[in-house]
């Protein structure tokens, strides 16, 4: 598979940000630094992480079909989130290095089954990649530590424990090293998956201590290891110590990880927590309360809602105003045709500037009624408009448009 | 109601608070006898439990001066970090008062000790400059209830506020319920709660059921007066029953110790003695703008919620007025602190460490834990995550309070008493958002934090939380070295 292909691929279901692939970077040199024992070349290992996710789901989907076994178009189905080069590139490897063999070695064999030595294997290298190797390192103690106190051990495996894990150390004390001396970004990101806890550091101790007690002839390779430990925990306490240095005010905070973290808030007792802060002096709560803040406060104090009186009311009975007015549109009519009768007497048309009286007030309410008269068609009256305007200073209204009401 | 009710812990569940509170407050006939015999002793008997209520009481059983004398520059930049940490400063009898500071002195001629500031301004100079003054949590009811116990405690209105005479904490409830015009249970509670955190800042002092006026109200400065005066008269008399079980002046005269005993906060009368200008001699050489500005930038260092900027204040722009208000803030202990262009003020390392040795822990167990938690759900896991690009103590992440009751070791019922106490003080800042979202974040006290301090707080969690991890192994080593 070309490189520009895979960059195509990924591309198109997320953007290749710097970042993204700079974890890629760090996860494949991880795996190239795992199996380069193993390389028959340097071009031998993944290029791309995604290529090992393959892996993963195809023994997990192993793993479910059990005595299934799994024919190739289920091993495709299992891994159809993946493009089709990619899976067939994942795929002939695996068999060709054995991974994934078929079923019953014959011609046509068309169901497949995986190798337990392999999955063991990508267990291992998951671990391997969550912590660059602290857990193994412990695993290891731990069993070299149960090998060395079995009673059939022999004094030569003894002494090649020892050297191994002498050599073990010795090589991770030499990265922490060059680590230290080399850019605080890098240091920051490699070292704490390197450096090695006091744990370790005790377990490591405890096994040179069985087998310094049980053969005292090897001596001399527990001087090495003894040697190879100290190393390893001094180059620790150095990175350490740089990091402390360079970080900022906070930034160290980053190198304990978030689990660690969260397990003190939930099982560090309140003493502990309160350690923290011994020596510290902060600020007693001293709010400055001024004379003139106090006044505004009491000023928009919620005031007490006073109880609103009824106004008085008289002793008589009072019917209310609603008889008053006759709501009816038969009373309307009659008052309105009242009105235009009474204005037009016997006549069957009357001009208004004649029967407007002289204030405006009363002017204004006739015109209104007239002009309801106007607008109400069952009514026998009506009003005509002419051009004319006649304008009189003295007299109210001064602007006068000519119009009479006539009888139809 | 138990005789030795002594001064309240700050740390009552307000919700719950009704019970304590009404033991608090008396006006029952039967607490009167004891509280004859009681009151005058509970003070000083309770050293230790007096000393961490916070606020005036609190400073009386930490923080004394003894020595007759003047005192050296060192002690009395201690004796500020003390006021500022713990609130007034406890004087033995007849010792001056720290430069800086006023006296009050009490008939018995001991005293307490408050500091003032330069030329006569107060905090609320900061409002002229609208820079924000740390968040009075709810500073309407509390500053109401303030009024309230001002009216009933300032019975001689000719004299000055402070001291007035006590008065039973009912009057007080009775007035504040006149001004709002509220008389159910809810309002009496949130009432006790804001005259307890009044108490715990020493604006007034909460007895054996008397409320006095505290410390603080000395600080009002003289022509303010006036307008106290007004507000006084302003505010509405209660309405009582005539007759009430017991008379006030019978409750009043209960509280008050049968012989004056030292340091009893609750007993009235004292005068108030004018602080020796601490800055005279560094402000007299700059002329009238300058000695303004000068000042103006001391009150918004020491005051501001958050850090002021640079730009806005000459006193801070200028090198030369900078370095006269670092030695300003030095002679109280304290430093200036930058956070690229804006500055604030935080204690002085040495000075921090010698008042700290000397003093006494103001927060209590709990309430240190809960910060330390906050600490390390805000800020050092979100950073541990690399969501925190920040390199300082305060965060946008909450910490959901769910996370503080169910995921710790700490009992609820302390966990609420100590978030409320540490909110109150801003160290920490709540922030709300929707019915369960939202949480605590570390308050703007963190901002106030120098270099080292923070240096420090992050190696103390470290060494808190990987006891076993190379990086405890080099901070403790360089440590050593050191």
């Amino acid at each position: 598979m070309s490189v520009g292909s895979l960059n195509l691929e990924r591309v198109s279901d997320q953007p290749l940000t710097l970042d993204a692939a700079l974890t890629d970077e760090a996860v494949l040199s991880t795996y190239r630094r795992m199996f380069a024992a193993l390389a028959r070349d340097s071009g031998a290992v993944v290029d791309d992480p995604a290529l090992v996710d393959i892996a993963e789901t195809l023994f997990a989907a192993f793993a479910e079909a059990g005595e299934e076994w799994l024919t190739h178009e289920q091993m495709r189905f299992a891994c159809r989130t993946y493009p089709a080069d990619q899976f067939d590139n994942r795929l002939r490897v695996l068999k060709g290095l054995g991974a994934i063999r078929e079923v019953f070695p014959k011609p046509n064999q068309l169901r497949y089954r995986a190798s337990f030595t392999s999955v063991v294997g990508l267990m291992f290298i998951r671990r391997m990649m969550d912590d660059g190797g602290q857990s193994e390192m412990h695993r290891l103690l731990a069993l070299e530590d149960l090998n060395v106190a079995d009673p059939r051990t022999t004094m030569e495996e003894a002494r090649q424990s020892a050297a191994n894990m002498a050599r073990a150390f010795r090589l991770w004390a030499l990265e922490l090293v060059t680590l230290t001396t080399g850019t605080i970004e890098e240091l920051r990101e490699q070292a704490p998956k390197l450096w090695g806890t006091e744990e370790i550091a005790r377990r490591a101790q405890g096994l040179h201590a069985t087998i310094l007690t049980r053969w005292p002839e090897l001596d001399r390779v527990c001087t090495d290891l003894r040697a190879a430990i100290y190393a390893y925990s001094d180059a620790s306490r150095r990175a350490a110590g740089r990091l402390a240095d360079s970080a900022g005010t906070t930034r160290n905070l980053t190198l304990l990880p978030t689990e660690t973290w969260r397990t003190f808030t939930q099982t560090a007792s309140p003493e502990r927590l309160a350690a923290v802060l011994d020596g510290f002096v902060f600020d007693a709560p001293a709010p400055w309360h001024d004379p003139a803040a106090i006044a505004r406060a009491v000023d928009e104090a919620p005031r007490p809602v006073p109880a609103q009186p009824t106004p008085p009311r008289s002793a008589l009975p009072d019917p209310g105003p609603g008889s008053s007015l006759d709501g009816s549109a038969d009373a309307a009519l009659e008052r309105l045709t009242a009105v235009a009768e009474s204005l037009l007497g016997e006549a069957s048309r009357v001009a208004l500037a004649d029967v407007l009286g002289r204030d405006w007030p009363s002017a204004r309410r006739m015109l209104a009624d007239l002009t309801t008269v106007d607008l109400r068609p069952e009514l026998p009256y009506r009003l005509a408009w002419s051009d004319e305007l006649s304008i009189d200073p003295d007299r109210e209204p001064a602007w006068l448009s000519h119009g009479y009401l006539e009888r139809t | 109601m138990a005789p030795a009710n002594g001064p309240h812990r700050s740390s009552h569940p307000e919700p719950t608070a009704t019970g304590a509170a009404t033991s608090a407050a008396g006006g029952t006939s039967t607490a009167v006898g004891d509280a004859n015999t009681s009151a005058g002793g509970a003070v000083t008997a309770e050293g230790r439990a007096t000393a961490t209520a916070g606020g005036a009481i609190a400073a009386a059983g930490g923080a004394i001066i003894g020595a007759r004398g003047p005192l050296a520059a060192a002690e009395v930049a201690v004796a500020h970090v003390w006021a500022r940490a713990a609130g007034p400063v406890r004087l033995g009898a007849g010792v001056a008062a720290p430069g800086g500071m006023v006296r009050l002195t009490r008939p018995d001629s001991t005293g307490e000790a408050l500091p003032v500031w330069p030329d006569g301004v107060t905090p609320s100079l900061l409002e002229e400059h609208q820079v924000a003054p740390v968040t009075v949590e709810r500073s309407g009811e509390t500053r109401r209830v303030l009024a309230a116990a001002l009216k009933c405690c300032w019975s001689d209105q000719q004299a000055d506020p402070w001291p007035g005479d006590p008065a039973p904490v009912e009057l007080v409830l009775d007035t504040y319920r006149a001004l709002i015009g509220r008389t159910d249970d809810l309002m009496r509670n949130w009432a006790i709660g804001a005259l307890r955190r009044l108490h715990d800042s020493a604006w007034v002092v909460l007895g054996d059921g008397v409320v006095s006026l505290g410390p603080r109200c000395a600080l009002w400065p003289e022509e303010s007066h006036a307008q106290l005066r007004e507000l006084v008269r302003r505010l509405p008399e209660p309405q009582r029953p005539e007759l009430t079980v017991v008379r006030d002046a019978d409750i009043v005269a209960a509280a008050r110790p049968a012989e004056p005993a030292p340091g009893a906060g609750a007993d009235g009368g004292g005068r108030v003695e004018a602080a020796a200008g601490e800055f005279d001699d560094l402000l007299a050489g700059h002329d009238e703008r300058r000695r303004a500005e000068l000042v103006a930038a001391f009150m918004v260092v020491e005051h501001a919620a958050e850090p002021v900027q640079e730009v806005r204040f000459a006193a801070l722009r200028d090198p030369a007025l900078r370095r006269t208000l670092a030695e300003m803030l030095s002679r109280r202990g304290r430093t200036l602190i930058q956070h690229r262009d804006r500055w604030t003020s935080g204690y002085d390392d040495d000075v921090a460490r010698a008042a700290y040795a000397s003093g006494e822990e103001r927060l209590s167990v709990s309430e240190r834990a809960v910060l330390a938690l906050v600490l390390v759900h805000s800020v050092a896991i979100p950073r541990a995550e690399g969501l925190l690009p920040e390199d300082s103590w305060l965060s946008p992440h909450p910490t959901p309070v769910e996370e503080l009751r169910r995921h710790t070791q700490l009992p609820i019922g302390e966990l609420e008493a100590a978030l409320r106490t540490l909110r109150h003080a801003g160290l920490l800042g709540q922030v709300k958002a929707g019915e369960e979202a939202g949480g605590y974040v570390p308050g703007p006290q963190f901002h106030r934090l120098t270099p080292a301090a923070r240096r420090r707080l992050q190696e103390e969690l470290i060494l808190a939380a990987g006891p076993n991890t190379p990086l405890a192994a080099a901070v403790l080593a360089r440590r050593s070295a050191r």
